[in-house]
């Protein structure tokens, strides 16, 4: 009889009753077989000793569900992240969950006036909960508020990957901020993303916002004299990046810029529509109390950032204001703030220390 | 980032978002596992349970139904890090050196020649062919010979066959790394 070959002799050290019973016998009785397969026990040993893993057995479960729940849910929060890859909808949702789109709506109205934060909702959500998906078309996004009426995109962003700063700035009008110095860890060539002008234009109805409600279980409140029909246009972008990433894809730094959104109505009053919306069954009365004091002052807006994952505070930038948004965990950051309708956001997977000197230093 | 074959073959849809229901569960009963895979051909835990992320992200995507959960994501887990591994580009010296964890605190010297030797192993590793690197994580993290060639849609026979020869090749780079010029 022949000898078995070398993977026989190997799956004798593993699975000898995957073996046939022939080549078993054989091995046993076989001088040259028997050393073979010391041979293959020995190195299978020494191989499995070099491939142990470090210790892994008290990784923290909870917190790495967080982490991905987080980045997970960004994929289906309607009012701020398209899906990425349904091209013919790109300001469209996954999920018309009335009570999201409503507080997108809110977000995006209540910002109008004052130019805030409302945009840089979606970039540090992109940024900060779903760091490996980080699209041109999360630049610029309108919310979902298809429950609510008919949404028509008149202006397409049209976002997409450019291959230098100059093409970025011919396409967008907008400059990239240049990176005085790469933090530590940060290598290597930029890619660059831009995203036009973004327009739509929203026709609010009653109908089917009632439908929407009911759908959910829930009741819609009656409508404001005036509001059934009524329009509102939804300009927002154009946006550009630079994002520097690791191989699997992770944006370590991105550097990001885009107009601030506005919004015009057509008859009815801002107020009556944000009031209207914040009553709305779904919205957690808290929020919709915040969202109306603060939208009220004209001040700066909340920012709905999951409580739990992130933290934030203020810093200083260039004389500007920003808003330092960091992760429980650590692992992610970002600076973002807002001069003359433009907001320009710093991010990454580095600590906010790092990411404010860039922003400080951005040419 | 490299996906395993069964999810093709399980139609999952390019252009779906949402995320399946049973994610969670998936999700912590095979987190550490999946974690230790990656942390076996990364010698980094820190790059494992960003690996691990990317890998549960993707299955959350996917339609593989969750009594194959287990096997799709060591094989996920494996080609991702392998793929990181042999990208040659790693992250920041910073972030290894922070949160490799405190495994055993040996002495300084322990340290030192355990990271050496950890990085050699990796560096050998990301020298074999995919294919047989992949068949040795796979069958060192514990599949059988069954599940390495349903996985890899290789014949059960020539599991053995491959484990054996990237070990033997595994075993050559490490010698000649550790032999003195």
């Amino acid at each position: 009889m022949r000898h078995p070959s070398d993977g026989v002799l190997r799956r004798l050290v593993d699975e000898p009753a995957g073996v046939t019973d022939d080549d078993r016998a054989h091995v046993a009785s076989c001088p040259a077989c028997l050393r073979a397969l010391d041979s293959a026990r020995a190195d299978a040993r020494l191989v499995g000793s070099a491939l142990a893993a470090p210790r892994t057995g008290d990784v923290d479960t909870d917190a790495a569900w967080a982490r991905l729940s987080s980045a997970a849910s960004a994929t289906t929060t309607p009012a701020f992240r398209p899906a990425p890859t349904a091209a013919r909808r790109r300001w469209g949702s996954a999920v018309r969950r009335p009570a999201a789109a409503a507080l997108g709506a809110v977000v995006i109205l209540t910002g109008a006036g004052v130019a805030a934060a409302n945009d840089w909702l979606p970039i540090f959500q992109t940024e900060r909960v779903d760091p490996v998906e980080v699209t041109a078309t999360d630049l610029v996004q309108v919310p979902d508020l298809s429950a609510y009426g008919d949404l028509q995109i008149t202006q397409d962003p049209e976002p997409g990957q450019v291959a230098d700063a100059e093409t970025a700035r011919e396409r967008t009008g907008l400059a990239v901020p240049e990176v005085a110095d790469l933090p530590e860890g940060v290598t290597g060539e930029p890619t660059y993303q831009v995203a036009g002008v973004a327009e739509a234009t929203f026709t609010f109805s009653a109908d089917k916002a009632a439908r929407a409600a009911a759908a959910e279980g829930e009741v819609l409140p009656p409508p404001p004299a005036g509001l059934d029909g009524s329009q509102l246009r939804l300009q927002a972008g154009p946006g550009v990046a630079a994002m520097w990433s690791q191989p699997t894809g992770v944006p370590t730094l991105v550097v990001a810029r885009v107009g601030a959104p506005t919004v015009y109505s057509s008859g009815v009053p801002f107020e009556t529509v944000r009031d209207y919306l914040l009553s709305l069954p779904g919205l957690p009365e808290g929020l919709a109390d915040q969202l109306r004091t603060l939208s009220a002052d004209g001040g700066t807006l909340p920012l709905p950032v999951p409580a739990e994952l992130v933290t934030s505070s203020t810093a200083d930038v260039g004389g500007a204001e920003a808003t330092v948004l960091t992760s429980r965990n650590g692992l992610f950051a970002g600076v973002v703030w807002v001069e003359d309708g433009v907001m320009t956001g710093v991010a990454g997977s580095l600590s906010a220390d790092e990411l404010l000197s860039v922003a400080r230093d951005l040419g | 980032m490299a996906r395993p074959r069964t999810e093709r073959g399980t139609g999952m849809s390019r252009g779906r978002v949402d995320v399946r229901t049973d994610l969670e569960q998936v999700f912590r009963s095979n987190y550490a596992g999946v974690v230790a895979v990656a942390a076996r051909v990364l010698g980094s835990r820190d790059q494992a349970e960003d690996v691990a992320q990317e890998v549960f992200l993707s299955f959350g995507r996917s339609s593989v139904p969750a009594d194959e959960a287990g096997g799709w994501l060591t094989v996920a887990a494996t080609h991702t890090a392998l793929n990181l591994l042999r990208s040659g580009r790693r992250r920041s010296a910073r972030e290894e050196n922070a949160c490799d964890g405190p495994a055993v605190v040996p002495d300084v010297a322990d340290l030192v020649i355990t990271r050496e030797e950890r990085s050699a192993v990796r560096a050998a590793l990301a020298r074999l062919p995919h294919k047989q690197a992949v068949t040795l994580v796979l069958r060192h993290s514990g599949l059988s010979y069954a599940e390495v060639a349903s996985a890899l849609d290789l014949s059960p026979g020539s599991v053995g066959t491959t484990v054996r020869r990237a070990e033997s090749v595994l075993l050559k780079e490490l010698n000649r790394h550790a032999s003195p010029e």
